[in-house]
């Protein structure tokens, strides 16, 4: 089965990412294929490049990262909740004078449409965070 | 063509994501997806006349609601049962809509592809 996925929520405060990660690593396990994770909300600060839980904690942004690598599941990120949130593309940042390494490895910025076509092109479409 | 069922069940104000959630079912009816709207429990207040969320610089959805069937989004369902909670009629509300029981309601929810809410 095809399936995406989108998360909403903010990692560390809500369990929607782990919640999420964990169905994706059972999912693929059993011979399905992930589409494409869409953050939007809240869920952009999965992408912080710069967040650093405490060593003996789960890192949440280096498990998407891992999850790209190693399965090359796109991870993207909603361009407008991102921008909202202090979170930009380095071609934005150049122009805006922002941060430009905001992103983690693996994630890329993108709009709406890139979850309107996943949502068309799975099987089923799972959204995790209210 | 899927059909997406888009479901308001929190008021627009008190939760910011409701402009976002709106944009999602705006895109998607972009994609030429068949759209439905539904507003039930305390999302029903989205749709009240005269409302002035610029007094707290937040956006008013009253223009996106006008531009609905600019979209092709033309099903906008209300939850007879969540009006009467909150004492409201139609002629209270922006747009027109289309009022079903919340039996009615349901099975128009078997027929859809996705269900998304916020």
């Amino acid at each position: 089965m095809k399936i995406s996925i989108q998360i909403n929520a903010s990692p560390y405060q809500y369990q929607a990412a782990d919640t999420a990660w964990h169905f994706i690593q059972a999912a693929i396990a059993k011979g399905h294929e992930v589409y494409r994770v869409f953050f939007y909300h809240d869920g952009v600060y999965n992408a912080h490049r710069d967040s650093r839980p405490p060593g003996d904690e789960r890192d949440i942004v280096k498990r998407w990262s891992s999850l790209q690598l190693e399965h090359d599941v796109g991870l993207v990120v909603c361009v407008s909740s991102a921008q909202r949130r202090g979170l930009l593309e380095q071609s934005v940042a150049l122009k805006v004078g922002g941060y430009e390494q905001a992103l983690a490895n693996g994630f890329r910025i993108a709009g709406l449409g890139l979850l309107m076509e996943a949502v068309i092109e799975s099987d089923r479409h799972i959204t995790f965070g209210a | 063509m899927k059909t997406l069922f888009f479901i308001v069940n929190k008021s627009l104000q008190g939760n910011v994501c409701g402009q976002e959630f709106l944009d999602m079912a705006l895109m998607a009816a972009a994609f030429d997806q068949k759209v439905v709207l539904l507003f039930e429990g305390e999302g029903v207040n989205a749709l009240v006349k005269n409302q002035c969320p610029d007094s707290m610089e937040l956006k008013n959805i009253v223009p996106v609601l006008n531009a609905l069937p600019i979209y092709d989004i033309n099903d906008v369902l209300v939850e007879e049962e969540s009006m009467d909670v909150w004492g409201l009629v139609e002629e209270e509300f922006e747009i027109s809509v289309n009022a079903l029981s919340r039996k009615a309601i349901k099975e128009q929810l078997n027929l859809a592809d996705h269900v998304f809410s916020f």
